[in-house]
C-alpha cells in the first residue's frame, strides 16, 4: 500500500503500531468510495439523518402520547428523548468534521 | 442493530420491571378480598420473565406470559361473615405480604439499575462524541 507519508519513517520504538492492522481499512474505504461517486459521504450522511428523522418521530410520536396522557411507560419516552438526542449530537458531529474536512482542502496552496 | 442498543436492551428491562411492580401492586390490592367458599379466591399474579432471543444477538428481556397462583386460598374461620358458609368458613387469597414486600423490593431496585445503565450508557456515548467535537 503506498502511503502519503510513506517517506516519514517511524521510529523503531513504535513497532507495536504494526499490529493495528486496522488502521488499513479506512483508506482502503476512501478509494473506493471516491471512485464509486454514489456511494461516497454523501449517502452515509443521508442514511444517518434519515435514521435521525425515524427516531425523532418515534420521540415526538411519544411526547404527544405524555402530553394527551396515552403514555403508558414513562421511561419509553425518556429513553427515546435520550437516543434522539444522542443521534443528532452524532450526526452534527459527523456534519461538523466533514465539513472541517472539506474546508481544509480548500485552504490548500496549489 | 442500532448505534444506540444498549439503550434499547434496557428499555426492555425497565417493561419487565414495571409490569413486575404493577403484579405486585396489584396483589397487595387484592390481599384482604374474601370471597364465599363456593368461588375462587383473588389468585396471586406472577410474571414470568424471558429474554428476547438466545444467541441471535438481540438482546432484551421480555414478558413470557403471567401466571396465577392458587385459587383455592386460604379457609378462614370466620362465622359472623356475611360470605360464610354453613361451616362459617370463607376464602382468603392465598398470598404472603412479607413476599410481596420483598417482591416489591425488588422489582424496584431492577427497575433502579436499569435505569442507572441507561446514564451510564448515555454518558459513555456522549464521551465517544466528545472526540469528534475536538
Amino acid at each position: 500500500m503506498t502511503s502519503p507519508i510513506g517517506g516519514i519513517s517511524f521510529p523503531s520504538a513504535v513497532t507495536g503500531l504494526a499490529g493495528v492492522t486496522g488502521t488499513a481499512a479506512p483508506s482502503d474505504a476512501v478509494d473506493r468510495t471516491a471512485a464509486a461517486g454514489d456511494n461516497g459521504f454523501a449517502s452515509v450522511l443521508v442514511s444517518s439523518l434519515e435514521e435521525l428523522q425515524a427516531k425523532q418521530a418515534t420521540s415526538d410520536g411519544l411526547a404527544v402520547q405524555a402530553a394527551t396522557g396515552d403514555l403508558r411507560d414513562v421511561h419509553d419516552y425518556m429513553i427515546a428523548a435520550n437516543e434522539t438526542k444522542l443521534a443528532t449530537d452524532m450526526v452534527v458531529t459527523i456534519k461538523n468534521k466533514a465539513v472541517e474536512a472539506f474546508n481544509e482542502i480548500l485552504r490548500m496552496p496549489v | 442493530m442500532s448505534t444506540f442498543d444498549s439503550l434499547g436492551i434496557s428499555g426492555s428491562g425497565l417493561l419487565v420491571h414495571r409490569k413486575w411492580l404493577d403484579a405486585v401492586s396489584d396483589n397487595i390490592a387484592n390481599i384482604n378480598n374474601v370471597t364465599s367458599t363456593d368461588q375462587d379466591a383473588f389468585q396471586e399474579r406472577l410474571i414470568v420473565a424471558q429474554a428476547v432471543d438466545y444467541g441471535s444477538g438481540e438482546g432484551g428481556v421480555r414478558v413470557a406470559r403471567a401466571e396465577y397462583g392458587s385459587a383455592e386460598g386460604r379457609m378462614v374461620h370466620e362465622p359472623d361473615h356475611p360470605l360464610a358458609d354453613a361451616n362459617g368458613y370463607v376464602r382468603y387469597p392465598d398470598i404472603d405480604l412479607g413476599d410481596q414486600m420483598t417482591q416489591l423490593i425488588m422489582a424496584q431496585r431492577g427497575y433502579q439499575a436499569n435505569l442507572a445503565v441507561v446514564e451510564r450508557a448515555t454518558t459513555a456515548y456522549q464521551a465517544a462524541l466528545q472526540l469528534g467535537k475536538g
